[in-house]
């Protein structure tokens, strides 16, 4: 009797255990449920049974087709992206699709085509985008007319094509994007170019072709989203077959693989013949650059100049009246002023990143540019001590700066009130040296976005921010605080209008109660990679319906009187943190448990004590805490019977004690 | 005893990689008296070709090599790190852009998931001097979405 006591005892403490269930996989990843399915990789050799009906977009790629017919997607009628790159597809027969009436993607890239049915591609209403990249084709007979009235893209890229003339039934009304890049085409006739008459706002990509010829004339009065004649060794055969046509924006750029020809003004000379308006001319190099070079880019707005090996832009260039967006990344400038500014006043957008130099910020360089709205100068070593009222002198409408990615910049009190109309500042990961209580953003008014990650900030000066009274966007990730806790006083008080506020990477332990206080707007906290514990969720209990990041901290448990926090908010990720599984955190369990719709990287949330349940994902954690009924059932047995077994022995004592008397 | 040899099984095909779990066969770059070098691709996916014009420990720069490859990825965006080992120490971590979308630097960049690839040329390294040991390197490549292109795990011997 006594060994079934001991049972019961257990059952009672072993009620408190708790179970772990895992789900099994699937073959095809689900992304989207019913819907989107990955399917690739798995040397699949028909459509799966576990795919639902109702499937819409199917990513099919490298599994084994050598035939498709009219019996191989029957089932998937929802279907609207089908990919089947690199399948071994060597056979599209008749009316393979002829169910998919949805279908608008059909990607076909890297299958060794040997034919395809004049009907292969007939039952989809509105078939928009066709891949048939690098699938042997040679001649654009090859692909059926049929059904492809609505065709909007058709990438035809690595193939065998010498000639782009489309038989004279291939509908072209619709298409917008025709891609050619790396065929074997060497001579682009007007024949070739009438085929394409109907198409309006066509962009047309022969990258990567060895064009010799445009016949005269081929381009006239034709009209063009975008041409692309990347790789091209003779620039001037391209610029003279384009006469008298219209593009707004023309990619001439080369590789670093391709041979190239200096460029010289005579070359360049096609463009005074032509109307463009954007024109990209990467990696080439330009000999004996002067204002002649540039005779004929007078019309143009945007001109791209990236890594061109450039050590100054000539002065006196005239007529770049009209030129409203310049790209100089990547080039060998010693200083700012090398750019000579002055020769495009117009210019409302300036890129200047990654020069191959240390490059000299100068003073005033860019003074001449009164309606510059966007410069990006990040990614050049620009050293300053004295930051950036002379260096960014009359530059009243600025809007965006990024300086981010340079050299130590010293800021003084409103160190950019040359431009106020300021909204986007980006000075991540470049050191910024501010002395207490100096405030180099005070009259940026307009400021809305503010990076200044990794700045190495001095996070104790109260007055750092002061002034941002519009601020909406704040980054201060890998930022270090005093003490590792942000305090009740903090540098984050006048910032009233904040709503994304990233503190990441700060190597935080704590946050006072009231770090928060006044920022009252506040809808995206993230707070991930610190070591914070639970308690640091009380500094957001005034604020609801917020995004909360707490991802890689030092959450071990969360108080019940704190789980009131959590509920009022919208999205909350706690993943990679040493979760508690035991009973003392049972509140937050449950919680967790409860408002599973709410958290973010649930997969990733896990637990780490106790060793048992280390791993476990919390929302598979099953935890009774306390004693249940069937606990209290038992132990009341169990009492029962030890007082049964009393009364007993007491019964048993008198009568030996009696019959002794 | 069945049982437990069912159980171990199972317990095998879970924890065992998907399809096959066999490593892709070791290649030789070069081997030329005084450096060897041997690649392996840790993609669990595919092997690559590649291969150097020259092989010496004085290294040119701007070497020309080639490649082969089958694109499981779009490489609109291609990133390459490489970290560089000795003794099971690192010496040396860093990441460069090979094709971004405002600067393709080759003629390849922008070809689709599925293409098959052969690049023969240069690629505009800086020359430097091996020193003598033995190095292990980590090279990947991946695009905008950090998935993997390639991934090999390279071997230096210079003596």
């Amino acid at each position: 009797m006594a060994p079934c006591a001991g049972c019961f005892l257990l059952a009672v403490m072993f009620s408190a255990s708790c179970k772990a269930i895992t789900s099994s996989d699937q073959m095809c990843t689900e992304k989207e449920a019913n819907k989107t399915y990955n399917c690739e990789n798995l040397g699949l050799t028909e459509v799966p049974d576990t795919l639902p009906n109702t499937t819409e977009f199917l990513e099919f790629g490298f599994n084994f087709l050598p035939v498709i017919e009219n019996t191989t997607f029957t089932r998937l009628i929802d279907l609207m992206f089908l990919d089947l790159t690199r399948c071994q597809i060597n056979w599209v027969h008749e009316d393979t699709f002829q169910y998919q009436h949805q279908l608008n993607t059909i990607v076909l890239t890297g299958n060794p085509l040997i034919f395809m049915a004049e009907t292969a591609f007939n039952g989809p209403k509105s078939l928009k985008h066709l891949s048939l990249i690098q699938t042997g084709i040679s001649n654009l007979e090859f692909i059926p007319v049929y059904n492809l009235e609505q065709l909007e893209s058709l990438h035809l890229g690595s193939n065998h094509i010498s000639s782009i003339k489309f038989p004279e039934n291939f509908p072209t009304q619709n298409l917008k994007v025709l891609d050619f890049q790396n065929n074997a085409i060497y001579y682009i006739s007007s024949e070739d170019m009438n085929a394409l008459e109907k198409a309006t706002n066509l962009s047309l990509n022969f990258n990567g072709n060895d064009i010799k010829a445009i016949e005269p004339g081929a381009f006239h009065s034709k009209s063009f989203q975008s041409l692309k004649f990347g790789g091209i060794l003779n620039l001037s055969v391209i610029l003279k077959g384009l006469q008298n046509s219209t593009t707004q924006s023309l990619w001439l750029g080369t590789f670093e693989d391709s041979d190239d020809q200096d460029l010289t003004p005579a070359m360049l000379e096609g463009l005074c013949e032509m109307s463009v308006e954007s024109i990209n001319l990467q990696k080439h190099h330009f000999s004996n650059i002067s204002s002649t070079t540039f005779r004929c880019f007078t019309q143009l707005k945007e001109l791209d100049l990236t890594a061109t090996h450039l050590k100054a832009l000539p002065s006196g260039i005239e007529g770049m009246n009209a030129l409203k967006k310049l790209v100089l990344n990547v080039n060998n400038f010693d200083q700012l002023c090398q750019i000579n500014a002055a020769s495009f006043p117009s210019l409302t957008d300036l890129s200047i990143k990654g020069n191959m130099k240390t490059l000299d910020f100068g003073a005033g360089c860019l003074e001449k540019l009164e309606n510059l709205q966007k410069l990006d100068l990040s990614h050049n070593d620009i050293e300053a001590s004295d930051c950036c009222s002379l260096q960014l002198k009359n530059l009243p409408h600025l809007q965006y700066l990024n300086l981010s990615y340079n050299e130590p910049l010293g800021l003084q009190s409103q160190a950019f009130k040359e431009c106020p109309q300021l909204e986007h500042l980006d000075l991540a990961f470049t050191h910024l040296r501010i002395k207490a209580p100096q405030s180099p953003f005070q009259n940026l008014r307009l400021l809305q976005v503010l990076n200044l990650s990794h700045c190495l900030l001095d996070t104790s000066n109260q007055h750092l921010l002061a002034g941002l009274v519009d601020l909406r966007h704040l980054n201060l990730q890998g930022n270090h605080f005093q003490d590792r806790r942000i305090s009740k006083t903090n540098l984050l008080q006048p910032l009233n209008s904040l709503k994304i506020l990233s503190l990441s990477s700060c190597d935080l332990l704590s946050i006072d109660k009231q770090a928060f206080q006044s920022l009252g707007k506040m809808s995206h906290v993230d707070l991930s990679y610190n070591s914070l514990t639970g308690d640091s969720i009380d500094a957001l209990s005034h604020l609801q319906g917020i995004y909360l990041n707490l991802a890689v901290n030092s959450i071990h448990a969360i108080p019940p009187l704190l789980l009131h926090t959590l509920s009022q908010q919208n999205t909350i990720n706690l993943s990679h943190n040493p979760l508690d599984c035991t009973c003392s955190n049972i509140h937050f369990i449950t919680w967790y448990k409860e408002n599973l719709r709410k958290i973010e990287g649930v997969e990733e949330t896990m637990c780490a004590n106790p060793p048992s349940l280390r791993g476990v994902k919390l929302y598979d954690v099953k935890l009774s805490c306390g004693i249940t009924a069937v606990g209290i059932f038992f132990l009341i047995v169990f009492l029962l019977f030890i007082a049964i077994l009393l009364v007993f022995s007491v019964k048993f004592l008198l009568r030996w004690k009696y019959e002794h008397i | 005893m069945g049982g437990v040899t069912v159980f171990l099984l199972l317990i095998w095909t879970l924890i065992s990689p998907s399809s096959n779990g066999k490593a892709w066969p070791p290649h030789t770059v070069c081997r030329d008296g005084n450096l060897e070098v041997f690649y392996q691709s840790c993609d669990p996916l595919q092997d690559f070709g590649f291969s150097v014009d020259q092989c010496s420990k004085h290294l040119k720069s701007n070497l020309n090599i080639r490649l082969g490859i089958v694109l499981r990825e779009d490489i609109k965006e291609l990133f390459l790190d490489i970290a560089l080992f000795t003794k099971g120490s690192s010496i040396l971590n860093f990441s460069y852009p090979i094709c971004e979308e405002d600067l393709p630097k080759f003629s390849f960049c922008g070809r689709r998931k599925g293409e098959q690839i052969y690049y023969a040329g240069p690629i505009n390294n800086p020359g430097f001097e091996i020193l003598e040991g033995e190095y292990q390197v980590l090279l990947e490549l991946y695009n905008e979405k950090r998935s993997t292109v390639a991934c090999a795990n390279a071997t230096v011997i210079c003596s």
